[in-house]
């Protein structure tokens, strides 16, 4: 198959030629050894079928970050697997420059390039011209003009997708000062071209080549005293002198650009107080739709699994298999759909804001405060995305340039309240707190936005310190573009959601339901004579019991003594300071997997059949009496302490694998899993010895 | 010049031409932005309490935001606005 790669700047609709050329065509993985996204989809056209490849967004071949490197790393290596046989360079009227510049270095490396103008509806609005044959003439290869909206030019690109291209005449003169520096490296390493050479002096990052091939190329930087980043300005310098050339023969404008839209919004919703103003006005708009949008939702999909769980249980016959469908695959599978439609919702809105160019102007406002806390403005995006679910979040702060900002970043995500801890302190937040009034506003209600609150004072605090020890080579700065606002493309948006909640739903959704499972099996089977004869041992004990009563009263005696009930018996010693019983500890236990299986735990735990209605679970807690202290076990003390340990802990494996994917270390991984638990450990503890 | 003027100590809506930086070692992203010498650039915003500002390189739609510290490294002279 032959393959096209997409290169382009941020910002030039490139996501959008990809959606429109592959639909839903699309596969998301990694590159191999790393955890940036790769996007490559699928297309046919006149009976040939091509792969293109969505590369990052760069504004050169010399990195800035992870996303960057990604590009480099596959142009410089003819024969990595995604090394494409056909380039298109994507751009945008407003910026043609940047994008010949990356024209011209892809194509110098030996890549045969077409050049996409996209968004030209923009560019009769600006008043530009662009003589596309002259173009053509000038950099010697085809240039097609294309716009998304409209979807103009898509023929033309699809059908120059089979071109041949020839070398441009006209490639990279090496500056004079370095012609032997150059010319050694051929001969040291076999280069193909001078250009090639080059990119070795200048590179900084080579580590697709072998030690030996290293040394050679630092002993002829010692000798002609080279200093790559010199090579670097000076390669960027003298190539823009060139593009302004072909500009001032190719393009024309009538009028000095101007964006009337852009200027007049950015007045307001970059201006130093209404820009916040409106943020978090915005922020609230969010978190309401996502909780009033999903509501109908998430009831459904509640619904619908427990109308499964009781077919599937009344078809087959009782018994093991029946309970591990019912119980084990069908309640796991239902505890992970449920979660879709909010992910989705603030997908939604996501990329709506990344569509129109707000996002930008987000990191824009947030970068001052978000500074002094070791993170920087593009910290605000997956902050904010925490508030759904920590993965995906801490999967968005790939684009952040400096190591030790994305570092903090990933590893304080996880204290936002994500909306797997929703569902227990809406139950523990019912238990512990009236259903009253205070100044109008109501208590329960201030109550939870109080542990948002929480949540950010969590992420804050621990960046602050996570900033005094976390040591960095790399300068940290902010360098952004802020493209013109635009209507967003609904497919672009679409397809987002659609990726997003598929890939949580088969990534996270993979760990959920394994650990659903074997907690079922532990919960399930036990040893001893107390497990086995639970019915016996039951019906001595209360003979009075109706049927139903005593087979929840069965379920919960065998869970005492199955594995998992030992398993909590165990931890209660470590757990008892903090107001907990044994039964709290399975809970912890189990939703260890993700948070939200506490609340199906306990449920279980106090011998109820079905988790749909919450009511009767939060009924039962109510009425729980914790065996250690004779009184309620959902006290004010130990509901406090509860909500402040999932604030806090590390209950999330699909968080601990995603972060370990992302640091690249176990270290980080480690302490970031012991500092939010300890911490978590501690601030329950205190909480608790002072309300009890 | 004793002190020279930077990006940073623009008013808004300023001009000035970039003449350097005062340092060899300032991000790579902005020569590749075009923020290179002899460029024009105007400011266009600049935030509170020594937060970012936003500047907008001729003949360009789009806006450029830099932290303080970035502006504070990129050297120009500042020409009087019409």
């Amino acid at each position: 198959m032959r393959k096209i790669a997409l290169f382009g700047n941020p910002n030039v609709g490139k996501s959008s030629i990809f959606n429109l050329l592959t639909g839903l065509r699309q596969k998301v993985g990694n590159y191999p050894g790393m955890t940036v996204e790769r996007k490559t989809g699928t297309l046919t056209f006149e009976g040939k079928k091509y792969e293109i490849i969505d590369l990052p967004g760069t504004y050169g071949i010399y990195p800035n970050s992870l996303d960057e490197q990604i590009v480099t790393n596959i142009l410089n290596n003819p024969q990595h697997s995604q090394y494409p046989d056909l380039g298109v360079v994507i751009s945008d009227p407003s910026n043609l420059k940047r994008s010949l510049l990356l024209l011209q270095q892809v194509r110098d490396l030996g890549i045969p390039c077409i050049f996409v103008i996209n968004m030209m509806d923009e560019a009769e609005k600006m008043g530009i011209t662009i003589d596309q044959k002259k173009m053509e003439e000038l950099l010697e290869t085809k240039v097609i003009l294309t716009d998304v909206r409209h979807e103009m030019g898509f023929e033309e690109l699809k059908q120059a997708f089979s071109l041949e291209l020839e070398e441009s005449e006209s490639p990279y003169r090496v500056p004079k000062e370095f012609a032997l520096a150059v010319e050694e490296t051929i001969e040291a390493l076999n280069a193909e071209n001078s250009y090639k050479a080059w990119q070795l002096l200048s590179q900084k990052e080579l580590d697709y080549l072998a030690d030996e091939q290293i040394k050679e190329i630092e002993s002829i930087r010692r000798k002609y005293q080279i200093i790559p980043r010199r090579l670097q300005v000076k390669e960027i310098l003298r190539r823009y002198q060139t593009i302004d050339e072909i500009l001032s023969k190719t393009v024309f404008q009538l009028e000095p650009k101007k964006n009337p839209v852009t200027e007049k919004l950015d007045q307001i919703l970059m201006h130093p107080v209404a820009g916040y103003v409106i943020f978090f006005g915005l922020l609230l708009v969010i978190f309401q739709a996502i909780f009033a949008w999903a509501g109908p939702f998430m009831d459904g999909i509640d619904e619908g699994f427990a109308w499964l769980g009781q077919r599937i249980g009344s078809l087959l016959p009782e018994g093991p298999l029946n309970s591990f469908l019912t119980d084990g695959v069908i309640a796991g599978i239902g505890g992970i759909v449920i979660f879709v439609p909010q992910i989705a919702i603030l997908f939604f809105f996501i990329s709506l804001m990344e569509e129109s160019g707000y996002m930008s102007r987000v990191v824009y406002l947030m970068d001052r405060w978000l500074k002094p806390f070791g993170l920087s403005g593009k910290s605000a995006v997956p902050l904010m995305s925490g508030a759904a679910c920590a993965i995906p979040a801490v999967m968005s702060a790939r684009n952040i340039e400096n190591d030790k900002e994305r570092l903090i970043t990933m590893l304080v995500t996880p204290f936002m309240t994500c909306s797997a801890r929703l569902p227990i302190y809406i139950v523990i937040i019912g238990l512990i707190i009236p259903d009253a009034r205070f100044m109008g506003f109501q208590l329960q209600g201030i109550a939870l936005f109080g542990m948002y609150i929480l949540g950010i004072l969590g992420a804050l605090g621990s960046a602050w310190v996570l900033k005094k020890i976390i040591k960095t080579n790399f300068k940290s700065y902010l360098i952004l573009e802020l493209p013109t606002y635009k209507i967003p493309v609904w497919r672009n948006v679409l397809i987002t959601v659609w990726e997003k909640s598929k890939g949580f739903l088969i990534g996270a959704g993979k760990i959920i339901l394994a650990m659903s499972i074997i907690l079922w099996v532990l919960g399930s089977f036990g040893i001893g004579e107390k497990f086995n004869n639970a019915e016996e041992i039951v019906a001595q004990k209360h003979p009075e019991l109706s049927k139903e009563e005593f087979e929840n009263e069965v379920t919960a005696h065998k869970l005492e003594y199955s594995f998992l009930g030992y398993m909590g018996q165990a931890l209660e010693p470590i757990i008892k300071p903090l107001g907990y019983d044994w039964k709290m500890g399975i809970g912890l236990i189990s939703s260890f997997a993700a948070r939200e299986v506490f609340v199906g735990t306990m449920a279980t735990v106090y011998s109820l059949g079905d988790t749909d209605n919450e009511m009767t679970i939060r009924e039962r807690m109510a009425n729980e009496i914790n065996p250690n202290t004779g009184k309620p076990a959902y006290s004010f003390a130990t509901g406090m302490s509860l909500l402040i340990f999932y604030a806090f802990a590390m209950q999330c494996m699909s968080t601990i694998a995603i972060v370990r994917k992302e640091t690249g270390s176990w270290k980080w991984t480690i302490i970031q899993l012991v500092f939010m638990t300890g911490f978590a450990y501690l601030a329950s503890l205190i909480v608790y010895q002072l309300l009890k | 010049m004793a002190n020279p003027l930077t990006i940073f100590d623009l008013k808004v809506g300023e001009s000035g031409r970039i003449s350097g930086f005062t340092s060899q070692d300032v991000p790579m992203k902005l020569y590749e932005l075009g923020l290179i010498p002899g460029t024009f650039i105007t400011l266009k915003k600049r935030m509170l309490f020594g937060g970012p500002v936003c500047i907008q390189i001729s003949n360009s739609a789009s806006q450029i935001a830099l932290r303080s510290t970035e502006a504070n490294a990129i050297l120009i002279e500042k020409l009087l606005v019409e």
